[in-house]
């Protein structure tokens, strides 16, 4: 049983990877960027630079563990996956400041600290939106939460969720109009010094997390491997495929804005939203 | 088993938060004590308190990354990658350090400290709930309101918008000697009528 679950995870994660490298258009960028050398900095944090990117894969594989792939089954079944989640999503604003910060380079710095001011407040509508999910499964575990979903699915029943959670995925997979890291507009960013071999990790990295964020979208809003006639890991997949889709689309559609004006949307427009979507909630669940 | 990862976990706490004061860079130290912080954590998850263990690491990797911004910040210190020394007072610093571990370890080392496991079915998740939102509650809201009170507030007195105009409107740096001209870029004629108007 717990074999099956890590070698789900493993296939969803590398399966999933290579298909957003795909949605993406880059598996030739990739393979070429995987033969150039390696760019040295002056005075980098060497320690931080190497392994930021196997952080942030990490951090993807660790979000995918807590999601069930069959009714009740998941690799981490814990009671607080919810906020094992969370940790998991503030780790990842750490991991792409440190990526940032330890080439010593003028526009890897600049995209670390626009990041930072950015996905803080991005956490806020994040755990405001998963708190709502956890209130008609009255328990903090995404077990509770797909079973919760057997009636009527999340993306119904809270109609605010699943858009408030895509600008969140946005932000977490460093995608379109949410690429505050790695965008062209500062000459990629936080990965503006790197190449080679270290450069293609950080971006198979990213792809595994659109895998893993769209996985608890799907279970969280979309009733993850519920579904009728087929098994519910192929259902979870089908929904998981969909989502990531969704995010590329949304991320090459969507314009991006300037930091300070999109501070004020999630301020003053996104964090008041996700109060009320919570109260709604709230009183929906008594 | 339990043991021997509490022990682990308890090192690593310790090591790292031994580097926060043996790194050269604000940014190095406020992710050292991140690290002790989810080791601390783990031990919490160990000891059957998953929910105060993993909420540890999520409010410490949020409060860290605040922390190293601010920090760097107010260090005038640009990237955080110049070397600096982390200690200073050093003789006030040992004393304390001193009297302090003393004193808890005193404290800890007397306490008549309870031995009995939580069984492996035990809600605990929902009964430490139980304990927030019923015995707790006046005090957990207290702070809770107090806390969001006072993000707020921060956030509203750093904005740079405000119904006044710009916050940093007709501001000059100090000069670089006692009374000298402000350092930096000077103004425009000062008027504030040829600025643009807020965007909202």
């Amino acid at each position: 049983m717990i074999a099956g679950l890590v070698l789900a995870v493993l296939a969803t994660l590398a399966f999933g990877a290579l298909l957003a490298v795909a949605l993406d258009g880059r598996l030739a960028i990739l393979a070429a960027q995987g033969a150039r050398q390696r760019v040295e900095t002056e005075a980098p944090d060497r320690l931080n630079r190497d392994l930021a990117p196997a952080w942030y894969l990490a951090l993807a594989a660790i979000g995918l563990s807590v999601v069930p792939f069959a009714e009740g089954a998941a690799l981490i079944d814990s009671p607080v996956g919810i906020v094992v989640w969370g940790s998991c999503e503030a780790l990842i604003v750490v991991t792409v400041f440190l990526h940032g910060w330890s080439p010593n380079a003028p526009f890897p710095l600049i995209g670390a600290y626009r990041y930072a001011a950015i996905g803080l407040p991005v956490l806020l509508p994040s755990m405001f939106v998963l708190i709502a999910a956890a209130l008609p499964a009255e328990s903090l575990s995404f077990v509770a939460i797909v079973d919760s979903q057997r009636e009527l699915w999340n993306v119904i029943r809270q109609p605010l969720g699943l858009p408030l959670f895509c600008i969140v995925a946005l932000a977490l997979t460093l995608r379109g109009p949410m690429d505050y890291a790695d965008a062209a507009d500062i000459a990629t960013g936080t990965s503006a010094e790197e190449s080679g071999p270290a450069r293609v990790l950080w971006d198979i990295a990213r792809a595994a997390m659109l895998v893993s964020v769209s996985a608890i979208a799907a279970t969280v809003f979309l009733g993850g491997p519920l579904g009728p006639v087929l098994p519910g890991p192929v259902w979870l997949w089908l929904k998981i495929a969909g989502l990531m889709a969704l995010f590329v689309l949304g991320g090459r559609r969507i314009a991006r804005t300037t930091p300070s004006r999109m501070l004020s949307i999630l301020w003053v427009i996104l964090l008041p939203l996700s109060f009320l979507h919570l109260a709604i909630s709230g009183v929906l669940a008594l | 088993m339990t043991d021997l990862i509490v022990s682990l976990l308890a090192a690593f706490a310790a090591w790292t938060g031994w580097r926060v004061f043996r790194v050269d860079s604000m940014v190095r130290a406020s992710f050292s004590l991140m690290l002790s912080f989810v080791a601390v954590g783990g031990i919490g998850v160990v000891l059957s308190a998953p929910y105060i263990g993993i909420a540890t690491i999520f409010m410490m990797a949020v409060e860290m990354m605040v922390m190293a911004i601010f920090m760097v910040m107010f260090m005038m210190n640009p990237a955080g990658l110049n070397p600096m020394v982390m200690v200073h007072q050093h003789r006030i610093s040992i004393a304390a350090g001193l009297l302090a571990a003393t004193g808890l370890g005193v404290a800890i080392l007397s306490t008549p400290l309870p031995s009995n496991p939580v069984p492996a079915e035990a809600p605990v998740v929902a009964q430490l709930g139980h304990e927030l939102l019923g015995p707790s509650m006046l005090i957990f809201e207290t702070a809770g309101v107090t806390l969001l009170a006072t993000m707020i507030g921060a956030v509203i007195l750093s904005s740079r918008r405000g119904r006044f105009g710009a916050a940093d409107e007709g501001a000059r740096p100090p000069g670089l000697d006692p009374g000298g001209p402000p350092a930096g870029r000077r103004p425009e004629s000062g008027g504030g009528h040829h600025h643009h108007g807020g965007h909202s």
